[in-house]
């Protein structure tokens, strides 16, 4: 034995346990450091996440309060109905524009009566007073009930976005100064009608039924189309999407041999499951639009697309829900002379099914959220009109969620930034709904081999 | 025809065939069903199937064909002397589906007859008219009416034709499966044959997918290129698209927006999302575990529109007047800054995940042997864990990075339209999927390199990020084998 | 060879003193008691077995030596373990430190996804125990000598730990944990994963590396037990069941127990 054999020089210094050394104290403080860093990039992430949240619910609850001017009404016959014979078909000849004139007309008799002076008021601050909107919701009502002309009513209509902003903290005294739609007489006189319980705010439930309106009419502008787009899309992909993404999966998990092709097939799926979003938006464009003639802005071709693009992860979940089933519950169903298809159809696939669905839930929250591929098949077109009920509806125009959002972004009025926002909540409460729901689902058929 | 009529009268037959079935080969049997070979179900399922696959497929090929056939007729009545100076056929081509669809349009609102559109020629002045006031106006050459109409008429036939070849092909194929129905014929095996081809065609979808998406970018590239010289298009500086016709598409200025962003958005996800898999993976107790990764995969669930109006409403401004403006590195709020942070924060549950599963896949028995030394957690971290989990971390950051390239909504929303080539990162600047978006949104005109340039960078984007996707799920592929 | 290693062994034990003190000591894992109040005496530059059947606690109770359980969130030891007359569980001291005097060699060969001179570096590198390269060249060079694995890697040390053997392997991880200066060597069942001629050279290793340790070795092999420990402690069901020489354990057991394990009849 040669003496490099022998034991290696122990360190100096204390020995004892008790005392740790300095290189012990400093390694330590190095181990504290790091679990800090842990530390902080987890507390950066939720902070991140409460910010994001906290900012959006802070810019879209607004969205779901509105503001109405509650007022009576005269309904001067000689501008609704200038024949005088209450026939709604001639009345129907009478432009919203007119209606304008009825509402400007009581607002100017109420602020009479009720003795407001307001410094500076213009006949255009009280034309701006109410919404585009309201002007065509009256004229609808009266010629659903013609009996009503003549008569003074209580009518609730809708004020401009403007008007509705001064109680959301959007618009204020020196904004309005600057602003050429609206100016601080008419903040007095909104004060004013508000303290007389002239103006009420109430649920905005338009926003939530109502199809989106024009560029100046940000007020009357809901994501009633929006939310029926993305139902009709959300349909064409369970119904594409499940049945193609179980039989693929049925098929590369049970049924395929590993050779080249198979392997191809999984090559595919794993790198359509990271393809950018955008270039399923060229292939839907290329494909179903210029090539197929299918229409643009229509839910058939969101939909297509978007099944496209979900069902790699249909794929990966339903695969894994499969190999979850343990060998020995095929190897039963063989033992007592089953075929392959019919262990696989019998006992497999209804064992798997929890995991499949779940899965799919996901799938469909993904695409549910999708706006990119969306832009470039023309669902960002302005749709006021609500798409026909399916199947012929697929082929109408519609709008989606979140293409709706980013429509909105585009716009100027500040009050459809309030609604992007509110429409995000609604968004991001139906994902929460769909996700609650997949999590409910493993919960409840979860089993353990 | 329409095809929605057409599917449900295949599938009425489908379902008769599979009560007929059934019912023949139990009159058959004598009803002693020990006698067939299957079971009954399967011989209705043999009818249905044989009547469902046939036609269908065809349908799905004839539906696929008819644009291509009827287009290289269309094709015919189109003189070469029709096509102007600086048009191609194909831009033409794409004149006549367009009269065809606003011909279309005009008879399903009404506006003119089936018949007055079959006939309708430009001097027609009253029909004319008639369009224009549906604001339908048809402003074009005779000889692309003249092709439009055949259009139209050609497309009309086919429809009749294929509802009338379909359903006569189903009824036959059911026809010949009843005939071929009796106790002994082996229903069972015959549709799990057909069963399995059904299976097998599900997952060709996926790389019809694949051929579609190569296809449609590859064609309407080389088109761009014939308008556009690729020399200009891949090393040109200058993007400055104007529709009126001299437009400088180089593609540069969108590569160095879209890497910059990328590499902001991985210097925030990166390091965060690594440590936040460290603590969670090595350090969180259960419980701290089971609140803050659910609470962090939240942030994957958020769709990419929600952080683009963040990056726009919130983050952009906020940069702007609290670094940017102060220290005079900019006005805007959109800049690559707000792009590369937002985007960051939306990559850091990506990163944390795939690394937390890369961390969980180091054995144990070497972070027992590194404790067993004397070496401190974080020691056995840095020094063991990591070094052995970095092809798959790099695997994972590579991933994270062909997500970031192809980011769409967050950079249209946050990174702004200013295509240039700047180190300020509180500038403007623009990515590729930003001007793929610009240039096909809204009306396109399919004949000019301003709409087709967002094919061409189409195409880089998918190659890239194809690449880096290959290679990471290489990397990743072969670090799990090394710890099977 | 044999007759000179007995008569060697004999010697070596009467002059060791007590290097390893365990009093009272029982392990829980959650509300289950893995250990029950065990007390034995490790004695310095000695091999001792721990023998049983498995589940018996014998490699629980070994992981307490240099506090290896801490790393188990539900494990919990009460008792005192007496390191050179310090107790390893008293509130002040810190697990690391102890882990370098107290070294661990594991069932399965684990060597770090590194070269080989970085798999043995890397103990005296993380405890400082050298000031320049030429004292790690010495420092590896002496462990890998003193692993007996010098002789076969010298001409190699910047390739992978990996891609060695199953024995090299596991010498490798003996060398490692030599590299450190440990006092006492813990080893759970070393061979376990090894082929019956590389088990050989570990035990030939272990039989040296006693001249200047306090080695203590689980094993499920009584022959292992029989061939290189002088002291033997016999464990059952949480229980230290009986302690002693070797020799008399295998030859006169006092416990029934043991009796029955040694010839096969329980384990």
């Amino acid at each position: 034995m040669t003496d490099a054999t022998g034991p290696i020089a122990r360190q100096a210094g204390s020995r004892s346990l008790l005392t740790p050394d300095a290189r012990t104290k400093k390694r330590n403080a190095a181990e504290a450091r790091f679990r800090a860093y842990g530390v902080a990039a987890i507390v950066t992430a939720v902070l991140a996440l409460c910010f994001l949240l906290f900012t959006i619910i802070r810019d879209g609850h607004s969205a779901f309060q509105q503001t109405y001017a509650s007022i009576p009404v005269t309904l001067q016959a000689e501008i609704v109905d200038p024949e005088g014979n209450r026939d709604p078909a001639e009345m129907a000849k009478v432009y919203s524009m007119s209606y304008g004139r009825i509402l400007d007309d009581a607002l100017t008799q109420w602020i009479e009566a009720e003795g407001i002076e307001i410094e500076g008021l213009e006949a255009s601050d009280i034309k701006g007073f109410f919404s585009g909107e309201a002007q065509a919701t009256l004229r609808s009502q009266i010629l659903a009930d013609p009996e009503l002309v003549g008569t003074t009513v209580d009518m609730t209509a809708l004020t401009s976005s403007r008007v509705d902003g001064m109680f959301k903290a959007r618009v204020t005294e020196e904004s309005a100064a600057r602003d050429a739609k609206t100016s601080p007489a008419q903040i007095a006189l909104a004060n004013a009608m508000k303290d007389r319980g002239a103006l009420v705010t109430r649920f905005n439930t338009g926003f939530l039924t109502k199809p989106d309106a024009s560029d100046n009419r940000a007020e009357a502008a809901g994501i009633g189309v929006a939310i029926l787009g993305s139902l009709y899309m959300m349909l064409i992909v369970l119904v594409l999407a499940l049945p193609i993404g179980v039989a693929a999966s049925i098929y590369l998990e049970e049924f395929a041999p590993k050779n080249r092709f198979t392997d191809l097939i999984e090559v595919n799926i794993s790198n359509l499951a990271a393809v950018p979003s955008i270039v399923f938006g060229i292939l839907g464009l290329a494909a179903f639009i210029n090539f197929a003639g299918l229409p643009r802005s229509a839910p058939i071709v969101g939909g297509l697309v978007l099944t496209l693009m979900t069902l790699p992860t249909i794929i990966i979940s339903t695969r894994a829900a499969l190999k979850a089933v343990p060998p020995s519950i095929r190897d039963a169903a063989l033992g007592v002379g089953a075929s392959r298809m019919q262990s696989v159809f019998h006992h497999v696939l209804p064992l798997a099914m929890p995991g499949i669905l779940t899965g799919t839930i996901i799938g469909l929250a993904q695409a549910l959220g999708e706006t990119a591929p969306l832009l470039l098949i023309g669902m960002v077109a302005f749709v006021s009109t609500y798409p026909a009920a399916p199947p012929e509806g697929f082929f109408d125009p519609a709008s989606a969620l979140p293409v709706q959002v980013y429509n909105w972004t585009q716009r100027a009025d500040p009050a459809f930034f309030e609604r992007a926002s509110g429409a995000i909540i609604v968004l991001l409460v139906f994902l929460l709904c769909m996700n609650l729901l997949a999590i409910w689902l493993r919960r409840k058929f979860e089993r353990r081999w | 025809m329409p095809v929605l009529w057409i599917l449900l009268i295949v599938f009425a037959i489908a379902a008769a065939g599979y009560v007929l079935g059934a019912r023949r080969v139990d009159a058959l049997s004598g009803g002693d069903h020990r006698r067939l070979h299957s079971r009954t179900t399967y011989y209705g399922w043999n009818v249905a199937l044989f009547a469902l696959v046939p036609a269908l497929l065809l349908l799905m090929l004839w539906l696929f064909a008819q644009p291509l056939l009827i287009e290289r007729t269309v094709s015919s009545y189109i003189p070469d002397s029709a096509i102007a100076e600086g048009e191609t056929r194909g831009i033409v081509l794409g004149q006549v589906r367009d009269v065809a669809g606003t011909l279309n349009r005009a008879v399903s609102e009404d506006v003119i007859t089936d018949v007055e559109a079959a006939n309708l020629q430009p001097d027609d002045a009253e029909v004319m008219d008639r369009l224009k006031a549906a604001e339908l106006p048809i402003l074009t050459t005779p000889e692309i009416l003249g092709a439009a109409k055949a259009h139209r008429r050609m497309v009309e036939t086919a429809s009749t034709w294929l509802g009338i070849v379909v359903i006569a092909l189903a009824l036959l194929w059911a026809g010949f499966a009843l005939w071929r129905t009796s106790p002994d014929f082996r229903a069972r095996n015959v549709v799990e044959q057909v069963i399995r081809g059904v299976l097998i065609g599900c997952s060709c979808i996926a790389i019809a997918t694949t051929v579609g998406i190569i296809l449609s970018l590859v064609f309407e590239t080389i088109n761009f290129f014939q308008l556009y010289p690729w020399q200009a298009f891949f090393f040109g500086t200058e993007w400055t698209p104007s529709f009126g016709g001299g437009s400088e598409l180089g593609m540069l200025p969108l590569l160095w927006g879209t890497l910059y962003i990328s590499f902001i958005a991985l210097l925030v996800a990166v390091p965060i999302g690594l440590f936040a898999a460290i603590y969670m993976s090595e350090y969180a107790s259960r419980r701290v575990r089971s609140l803050a990764k659910p609470v962090i995969e939240i942030l994957a669930g958020i769709p990419t529109i929600v952080y683009g109006l963040f990056a726009l409403v919130t983050v952009g401004p906020l940069l702007r007047d609290w670094i940017a403006q102060p220290m005079g590195l900019g006005n805007s709020g959109s800049s690559v800054m707000t792009a590369g942070l937002v985007m960051g924060i939306m990559l850091i549950p990506f990163v944390s995940s795939l690394s937390d599963d890369i961390i969980n896949a180091v054995p144990q028995s070497l972070r027992d042997g590194s404790l067993g030394l004397g070496s401190t957690h974080s020691e056995t971290i840095s020094k063991v864990v990591l070094p052995a989990a970095l092809p798959g971390i790099v695997g994972a950051i590579l991933l994270a990075a062909s997500r970031a390239i192809g980011e769409t909504m967050i950079v249209v929303l946050g990174a702004g339209a200013m295509a240039q080539i700047s180190g300020n990162p509180f500038e403007a600047m623009t990515t590729i999927t930003v001007k793929i978006v610009g240039q096909l949104t809204g009306d396109n005109d399919f004949a000019s390199p301003e709409t087709l340039v967002a094919f061409a960078l189409g195409l880089t984007l998918f190659v890239i990020t194809l690449a880096l996707n290959v290679l990471a799920l290489y990397i990743v592929r072969k670090y799990r084998e090394q710890y099977e | 060879m044999d007759s000179a290693h007995l008569t060697e062994r004999t010697m070596q034990t009467m002059a060791d003193d007590i290097k390893v003190q365990a009093r009272n000591v029982q392990v829980f894992y959650g509300d289950k008691q893995a250990i029950k109040d065990v007390d034995v005496d490790i004695l310095d530059k000695t091999v001792t077995a721990f023998i049983g059947p498995s589940g018996c606690g014998k490699s629980t109770f070994l992981r307490c030596i240099n506090r290896m359980n801490d790393t188990i969130p539900v494990a919990r030891v009460e008792g005192q373990i007496l390191l050179d007359g310090e107790d390893i569980y008293d509130r002040r001291v810190d697990p690391v430190p102890l882990r370098a005097r107290v070294g661990m060699v594991f069932q399965k060969p684990n060597p770090f996804p590194k070269s080989i001179y970085d798999n043995v570096a890397y103990g005296p590198r993380i405890h400082g125990l050298s000031r320049n390269r030429a004292e790690l060249d010495g420092i590896v060079e002496q462990a890998l000598r003193g692993a007996a694995l010098w002789d076969e890697v010298k001409d190699r040390l910047s390739e992978p730990g990996t891609g060695l053997s199953g024995g090299q392997q596991q010498r490798l991880c003996i060398a490692r944990a030599v590299a450190t200066a440990p006092e006492v060597l813990l080893m759970d069942e070393p061979c376990s994963a090894l082929d019956p001629i590389a088990t050989s050279q570990v035990e030939e290793l272990i039989d040296q590396l006693r001249q200047d340790y306090s080695v203590v070795i689980v094993t499920h092999s009584m022959q292992q037990a029989a061939r290189v420990s002088q002291k033997t402690a016999f464990f059952h069901l949480g229980n230290l069941v009986e302690y002693g020489d070797t020799d008399d354990i295998f030859t006169r057991p006092q416990d029934p127990r043991t009796e029955s394990y040694i010839s096969g009849r329980i384990g």
